[in-house]
């Protein structure tokens, strides 16, 4: 007899295997739509695994980077604002020193703007010991507030440090956190150290009586007043120009993220209209092998019998 | 004369009847993997004898032979050798399967660039407390991720020890089991039923074997079965070491140290070179290799941390305390309780200092290419090539190994068409058996009716 035969154990166990491996894939394609991913796992595709890690960690970089660019906007602001303070209470002073250069003010007159300028003293320094909305002195450097400080007899200097820090926005670019104290209150004056805070109470202690003359003490302290306005308009640009690179870096930053988002999306998300005419044409495939199976199955001798 | 033809009337209807028995046999066991295909045979028989020297003969009908099973044996062969080809590529694939998926549902990469996230959100505002407190909770996180890690390869790594253990009691049920079948076949006698029954359960259980290790078998005339393992030392001038001989077994037993199983026969150790085995052999050192990796990244991220917040102020001036404890991926757990305590600034530094350059260093230490970040990276990168690759050999090794099992069914499976065709053949064979008998019948009738 012929020692080889078409077994039927054969026939089932090959249809079986080729309806189950059809079936699998089907389940796959299923999944990768189910998911939207198309790597459900490393081994699926090492590389693009690998390139995935990387893209989520740049993704979760450019979060952070974006939050602290968000924070650094604040903190910049809140200076800027500071110091649009600053500039209009320095611009009073001159309005009130030019006032005081007068002779006809009269001493009456003179201790009144004393008394304006104390205040204005009073407010700078109050502005001078500004923080951001998290409590951080704004003027201080990298050191903990407040950043000017007042002696028993009046004198204000300064508490911090020279250093801003900076802050990492995106690869490569970190951006300063604000300007010191040293930067918006205090210049050279005649060729010696002076401060905003100097120049307003030296004002106001010459109109009490201090100086023989005071209208000519009040023209005198009109160079001193201009300085410290030149010195704040100084930080406000220095501010608004990091405020505009803040805002450039942020669009970068969104640019960026649709960038690594698109990336992402390229190597592992499910390309839909292809997976789906896949799985069309796995189906169609296990329904005309169902199909065919039952149809040659059924075609057995003992139907003849 | 009519005598002889009753006779062979009656020979030719019994061998049919032997043979229809033989076929519902094989329908009967059409759907048994293990069965391999019966036919009857049957020969002439022609009664001869000398009378006074003149040769004489007579016909006599059929004599029913033996039950031949088809002969299969290279085929069982290949279906068995590729058969433990792909059980090792299928057990070494599970094992770094769930290496893999211990890894990486244990999110670690996640855990590590999570720290990362949370300590560069530090730069924008390093004395925030709520931050602080946000990347001590992270750091916490990260330390128990890597706990988690451990435990999932710990578990990956048990089920295949397990999985071994149950392996060699296995083979030592079908070892034995092969030494009582090897003394029945010595006794039984050639062409029974019952002698090709006890081949069938022969390479049944050789089957069992083949599937936990690589084996090589050698026949004798009864068909009693020698089986060495493949292996590896293997003794001189053989394939490997016994298992089976004759009515005799070597009792297997295992030993597993740290990653590595050996296997031996009370003697001499010894590693399989395919089969289930040798897969689940070498996922294990691929497992400890894996351990080993996570250990190290764990100690990358314990001593970069803590050498970073030894050389930093805290939040208060003091100098910074280590962040974590433990040498590994086990025993790291976090030890500073309060987020002020993160050493960010510089050593020296006053308190409240908002200066971040030891931050900065902390960053970049833990982000740099040499650093944990990256080592996770590459560590997932290699387990989950190793596997595509494996992935690829075991596939060519299924195929392979349906090719040969698909040739072995086709040699000894029962073809239900043919049995029909059979059925069909010998009922008329029976039907013209009774014929010639009826004829005898006839025959003698008239004569006896002769007047």
């Amino acid at each position: 007899m012929n020692p080889v035969s078409n077994s039927t154990g054969a026939f089932f166990e090959r249809s079986l295997g080729q309806m189950g491996s059809l079936r699998e894939t089907i389940e796959r394609l299923q999944t990768e739509i189910a998911t939207g991913e198309r790597i459900q796992r490393g081994s699926d595709d090492p590389v693009g695994a690998s390139r995935l890690r990387a893209l989520t960690r740049l993704e979760r970089r450019g979060e952070t980077e974006a939050e602290n660019a968000a924070r650094l906007g604040q903190d910049l602001t809140q200076g800027a604002e500071e110091i649009e303070g600053i500039v209009s209470i320095l611009q009073r002073a001159r309005e009130l020193a030019i006032a005081a250069a007068n002779d006809p003010v009269g001493e009456n007159g003179r201790a009144a703007i004393a008394e304006e300028l104390e205040q204005l003293g009073e407010e700078l320094f109050a502005r001078a010991n500004g923080s951001s909305i998290t409590g951080a002195p704004l003027f201080a450097g990298t050191a903990t507030g407040p950043a000017y400080v007042r002696d028993a007899s009046g004198v204000v200097s300064y508490n911090g440090n020279g250093q801003n820090g900076a802050v990492p926005v995106a690869p490569g670019t970190e951006i300063e956190r604000g300007v010191t104290g040293p930067q918006v209150f205090e210049f050279e004056l005649n060729g010696s150290p002076s401060s905003a805070f100097a120049v307003l109470s030296d004002l106001a202690t010459a109109l009490r009586g201090g100086a023989a003359n005071p209208a000519q003490a009040a023209q005198d302290a009109l160079a001193g007043i201009d300085s410290a306005l030149d010195n704040s308009n100084r930080a406000q640009t220095v501010i608004g120009t990091r405020l505009a690179w803040v805002e450039d870096i942020q669009q970068n930053q969104q640019n960026r993220a649709i960038d690594v988002a698109e990336k992402r999306s390229d190597i592992g998300d499910t390309d839909i209209a292809d997976t789906i005419v896949r799985l069309q044409q796995t189906l169609t495939a296990l329904e005309a092998s169902q199909a065919s199976f039952t149809r040659v199955s059924s075609l057995t001798l003992f139907n003849a019998l | 004369m009519s005598t002889s033809l009753i006779t062979i009337g009656r020979s030719g209807a019994a061998a049919a009847r032997a043979n229809l028995e033989l076929a519902a046999q094989n329908i009967a066991n059409a759907n048994n993997p293990d069965y391999v295909r019966r036919t009857g045979s049957q020969s002439e028989l022609v009664a001869s004898a000398f009378i006074d020297y003149q040769p004489s003969s007579a016909l006599s009908g059929t004599v029913i032979g033996g039950v031949q099973r088809a002969n299969s044996e290279l085929t069982q062969r290949q279906a068995r050798d590729s058969g433990s080809d792909l059980a090792r590529a299928t057990a070494e694939l599970s094992g770094l399967r769930d290496a893999e998926t211990a890894l990486e549902n244990s999110q670690l990469f996640e855990g590590l660039v999570d720290f990362e996230a949370a300590l560069t959100l530090l730069e924008s505002d390093p004395t925030d407390s709520a931050l602080r407190t946000g990347a001590l909770e992270t750091a916490r996180q990260l330390a128990s991720t890597f706990q988690f890690a451990e435990t999932a390869l710990g578990n990956a790594r048990s089920l295949i020890e397990d999985d071994v253990t149950v392996g060699v009691d296995t083979v030592n049920a079908a070892a034995s089991e092969l030494s009582r079948i090897n003394v029945a076949l010595v006794n039984a006698r050639e062409g029974t039923a019952g002698k090709a029954a006890l081949l069938d359960a022969r390479d049944a259980t050789l089957r069992d074997i083949a599937d936990e290790f690589g084996i090589a078998v050698e026949f004798d005339e009864f068909g009693a079965a020698e089986v060495r393992l493949v292996s590896n030392p293997a003794p001189p001038g053989e394939p490997g070491v016994l298992l089976v001989a004759g009515s005799g077994f070597n009792q297997l037993g295992s030993a597993q140290s740290g990653g590595t199983v050996t296997f031996n026969f009370g003697g001499a150790e010894f590693s399989p070179v395919s089969g289930a085995m040798a897969g689940r052999v070498a996922a294990l050192s691929d497992m400890t290799v894996r351990q080993t990796d996570l250990d190290a990244i764990a100690n990358a991220t314990i001593t970069r941390a803590n050498a970073a917040q030894v050389a930093g102020a805290a939040l208060d001036g003091t100098p910074g305390s280590p962040l974590f404890s433990g040498t590994g991926a086990s025993s790291i757990a976090l030890v500073l309780s309060d987020g002020a305590g993160l050493a960010l600034a510089p050593a020296g530094a006053p308190a409240g200092s908002r200066d971040t350059s030891n931050l900065g260093n902390l960053i970049a230490a833990f982000g740099a290419d040499d650093g944990p970040i990256a080592a996770t990276d590459r560590t997932l990168l290699s387990l989950s090539s190793r596997i595509a690759g494996l992935d690829t050999t075991r596939e060519g090794l299924a195929i392979i190994n349906s090719a040969a099992e698909t040739q072995r069914l086709a040699e000894t499976g029962v073809d239900l068409d043919a049995e029909a065709a059979s059925l069909i053949r010998l009922q008329q064979a029976f039907e013209a058996n009774s014929r010639v008998i009826q004829v005898a019948t006839n025959l003698f009738d008239t004569i006896l009716g002769l007047r």
